[in-house]
C-alpha cells in the first residue's frame, strides 16, 4: 500500500504534547509495515525550532504552517489549513492524538473533505491490503472494530496511551519544510478572548501517596462521607470522578482525569468508580491500584491489581474499621 | 431566542451488555434505557437561556419507539415541542448519518442555537453537533461549560474546557452549534405539573421519507466508517480479585497492601 501517512501533532507551550508522540509512534510503525512515507505537520506562529526537533527526533520530515493567525487555535483556520494540506500532499491516513483540539476539529475537517474520522482508537490490525481500527464504545465495555471506507484520507485518532511513542534518533540534519496557506477573512472570523488555568485550589493531589477516590457509585454526597472516613483513617488524600464533582459532593478540585488532576500516588483505592478512559488517564500510572465495584465487567478493574468484586457500603466500613486498627 | 436540543436515548450506566448474534449491536431485551448524561445538562442550560431571553426550546431525537421516553422526559422538563426521527433505515448509522438526518429535519426551522451533549455514553463518538455545524454551515464551539447570548442573539461567548484544567474564552456568531459539557449547570427534575403538561405538546415525527433520504445515505451504507463487530475487550493486567464475604475480602485486602504490595 504506497502513499503517505501525516500525523498531526499537537503542541502548548514549545512543547509536543506525550500523546501526540504516541501518535508519531504509530505512525512510524504503520507507515513501515505499509511501506509508506511519513511526514508530521506542525501548525502555528513560531514553531521552527520545535519542528527541528520533532524531525530530528523521529528521523522524518516535518511541514510546518506557519501563520501569525494560528498562535491560538480556532477549528476554522485548522481546517482551511488542514483540508489544503490532506488535497496537496493526499496522504492515505491522517492521524492525530484524540485531544479535545481533534474533538472539536476533526468532524468538521473529514466532513469537509466528504470523509469519515474514526475517533479515540486503541488498536490497529494491519495486513498487507487492510487496515482495521480498534475502538471502544459503551465506557469501555465494548470493543468495535472499525473499517476503512470509500476513498483515502481517512481520519483516525488515537486514544492517550494506548499506543507507544516511538523515535529513532536520525542522524541526518532536519528536514522540515514550510508550506504557506493564506487564511481567507471568514475563517477569522472566531475570537478567541482568553485562555486561563482553573484557580489553583487548595488541594495538590499529584503529592499524594495514597489516594481514595469515590465516584458515582457512592450514590449521595452524604453517603461519600465514607470515602473522606477511609481517607482520614489511612492518612490518605481524596480524589473522585467527575460525576462527583459535577454534583457538587466535592469541590472541583478533587477531580481525578482528563479534565482533573493526574496523579501517581503509590496507591490508588478506587470505589464505585467504573474506569472511564477520562478517569483512567489521570491514575493509571499509580504504583498499586484497588477497585472496589459491584460490576466484574467494570473497565476499572483492566487496571486494578486488586479487585473486590462486591459492594462498596459493604466494603468500606469493615475496611475504615481495620484501617482505624492498624493506625493504633 | 430559538433553542433546539438534541437527546440520545442510551442504556443505564450500569448496565451489563450482551452482544448479539450478528456483533454488530448489543442485546436490548434486558436494558433499561435512559437520556444520556451531557444531553441532560444540555437541555437544562437551554431551559435556562430561555427563561432568561425568552423564545422556545425544541428537543430532537433520532431513535426506535423507545426513545419517546426521552423525549417526553424532555417535554416534561420544560422544553415546549418535540422532533422525532424514527425509522428502522436509520439503525446502524454513524454520526454523519445522524447529523444528515437532524439538518433535514430542522431546515427552515430557523433555530438561533443547537446544543447537543459532547458524547453519547454508548457510541462515544464525540462528533454528531459538530458534523452538524459543518453540514448547516454554522460555526460551532465544543465542550462547553458556560453559554452568554450577547448583541441581542447576534453573539454567543462561550467558556469551553481544555484539558488539565485549561479553559479557553471565545465569542463566535450564532446561528451556532454547542456541544455541552456536563458539570455546566445542575439540571433540574421534571416537575408533576411538567409531567402533565407535556402530554399536550407537539412531537413531529419523521421517517427517512420524509426527510427526503434513500436507503443509499442511510445505515451502514450510508455511513463514512465501517463498523464491523463488536467484542468484548480481553483483561490487559492480571487482577487479584480477592473473593469471600465483604468482611473477608477488605481483611485479605488490607493484608496484601501491607505484606505483598507494602503499600500501607
Ligand atoms: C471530555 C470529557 C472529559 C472528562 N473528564 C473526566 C475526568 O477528568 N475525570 C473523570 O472521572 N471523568 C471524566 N469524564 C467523564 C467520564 O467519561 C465518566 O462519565 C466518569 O468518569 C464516570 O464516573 P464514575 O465512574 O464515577 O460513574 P459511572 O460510570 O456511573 O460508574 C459508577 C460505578 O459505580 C459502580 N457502583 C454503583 N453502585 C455501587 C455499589 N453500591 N458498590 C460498588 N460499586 C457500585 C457501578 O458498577 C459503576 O461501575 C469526562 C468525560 C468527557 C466527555
Amino acid at each position: 500500500m504506497p502513499g503517505k501517512t501525516l500525523v498531526l501533532a499537537e503542541h502548548r507551550a514549545g512543547k509536543i504534547k506525550s500523546i501526540s508522540w504516541e501518535a508519531i509512534g504509530f505512525g512510524q510503525k504503520l507507515a513501515e509495515r505499509l511501506n509508506q512515507e511519513l511526514k508530521v505537520v506542525l501548525i502555528g506562529k513560531a514553531i521552527g525550532d520545535l519542528a527541528e526537533e520533532v524531525s530530528r527526533r523521529c528521523g522524518q520530515e516535518v511541514l510546518t504552517l506557519v501563520n501569525d493567525h494560528c498562535e491560538t487555535y480556532t477549528p476554522e483556520a485548522y481546517c482551511h489549513i488542514l483540508s489544503q494540506v490532506a488535497q496537496q500532499e493526499t496522504p492515505f491516513l491522517f492521524l492525530m492524538g484524540h485531544t479535545y483540539q481533534a474533538i472539536d476539529f476533526a468532524p468538521k475537517l473529514a466532513t469537509r473533505l466528504g470523509r469519515g474520522f474514526i475517533p479515540n482508537c486503541v488498536d490497529c490490525q494491519i495486513d498487507a491490503d487492510r487496515v482495521v481500527f480498534v475502538r471502544q464504545v459503551f465506557n469501555g465495555k465494548i470493543n468495535l472494530q472499525v473499517g476503512l471506507k470509500g476513498e483515502p484520507p481517512y481520519f483516525v485518532s488515537l486514544q492517550q496511551g494506548a499506543f507507544n511513542a516511538y523515535e529513532v534518533q536520525s542522524r541526518q540534519s532536519p528536514r522540515v519544510v514550510n508550506l504557506t496557506i493564506p487564511l481567507p477573512d471568514e475563517v477569522l472570523k472566531r475570537k478567541v478572548l482568553e485562555i486561563f488555568q482553573a484557580a489553583q485550589g487548595k488541594v495538590d493531589l499529584s503529592q499524594a501517596e495514597i489516594i481514595i477516590a469515590g465516584g458515582r457509585g457512592l450514590g449521595s454526597k452524604e453517603k461519600f462521607q465514607l470515602i473522606l472516613d477511609l481517607a482520614e483513617a489511612l492518612g490518605a488524600a481524596v480524589g473522585a470522578s467527575r460525576p462527583v464533582t459535577d454534583g457538587g459532593w466535592l469541590p472541583k478540585e478533587h477531580q481525578i482525569g482528563s479534565s482533573g488532576q493526574t496523579v501517581t500516588p503509590k496507591l490508588y483505592i478506587a470505589c464505585g468508580i467504573s474506569g472511564a478512559i477520562q478517569h483512567l488517564v489521570g491514575m493509571m500510572n499509580s504504583s498499586c491500584i484497588v477497585a472496589i465495584n459491584k460490576d466484574p465487567n467494570a473497565p476499572i478493574f483492566s487496571v486494578a491489581d486488586y479487585g473486590i468484586v462486591g459492594d462498596v457500603f459493604k466494603v468500606l466500613p469493615v475496611l475504615i474499621e481495620l484501617a482505624k486498627e492498624i493506625r493504633k | 431566542m430559538k433553542i433546539l436540543v438534541c437527546l440520545k436515548q442510551v442504556p443505564e450506566k450500569d448496565s451489563r451488555y450482551k452482544i448479539d448474534d450478528l456483533a454488530t449491536w448489543i442485546r436490548e431485551d434486558d436494558l433499561v434505557f435512559e437520556t444520556n448524561e451531557s444531553d441532560v445538562y444540555a437541555l437544562e442550560e437551554a431551559l435556562r437561556l430561555k427563561e432568561k431571553l425568552g423564545g422556545e426550546v425544541g428537543v430532537l431525537s433520532l431513535g426506535e419507539e423507545r426513545a419517546l421516553k426521552t423525549i417526553k422526559s424532555g417535554l416534561a422538563m420544560g422544553a415546549d415541542r418535540a422532533f422525532h426521527l424514527s425509522d428502522p433505515a436509520f439503525q446502524g448509522s454513524d454520526a454523519f448519518v445522524v447529523a444528515t438526518a437532524i439538518a433535514r429535519a430542522i431546515s427552515g426551522q430557523n433555530f438561533d442555537i443547537i446544543f447537543t451533549g459532547v458524547q453519547s455514553e454508548d457510541m462515544a463518538f464525540a462528533q454528531t453537533g459538530t458534523i452538524l455545524a459543518q453540514l448547516l454551515g454554522w460555526p460551532h464551539a465544543t465542550i462547553v461549560m458556560e453559554v452568554n447570548v450577547s448583541e441581542g442573539g447576534k453573539k454567543a461567548r462561550v467558556k469551553r474546557e481544555l484539558e488539565s484544567n485549561l479553559f479557553e474564552v471565545v465569542e463566535i456568531s450564532l446561528p451556532a452549534v454547542l456541544t455541552i459539557q456536563s458539570g455546566i449547570n445542575q439540571p433540574r427534575y421534571a416537575t408533576l405539573k411538567g409531567i402533565m403538561q407535556a402530554k399536550k405538546k407537539e412531537i413531529r415525527r419523521f421517517s427517512a421519507q420524509d426527510l427526503g433520504l434513500e436507503s443509499s445515505q442511510l445505515g451502514k451504507t450510508g455511513s463514512m466508517v465501517d463498523h464491523q463487530k463488536m467484542f468484548f475487550p480481553e483483561k490487559k493486567k492480571k487482577t487479584v480479585i480477592l473473593e469471600g464475604t465483604p468482611e473477608e475480602a477488605a481483611r485479605t485486602l488490607m493484608e496484601r497492601l501491607r505484606k505483598e504490595a507494602k503499600v500501607l
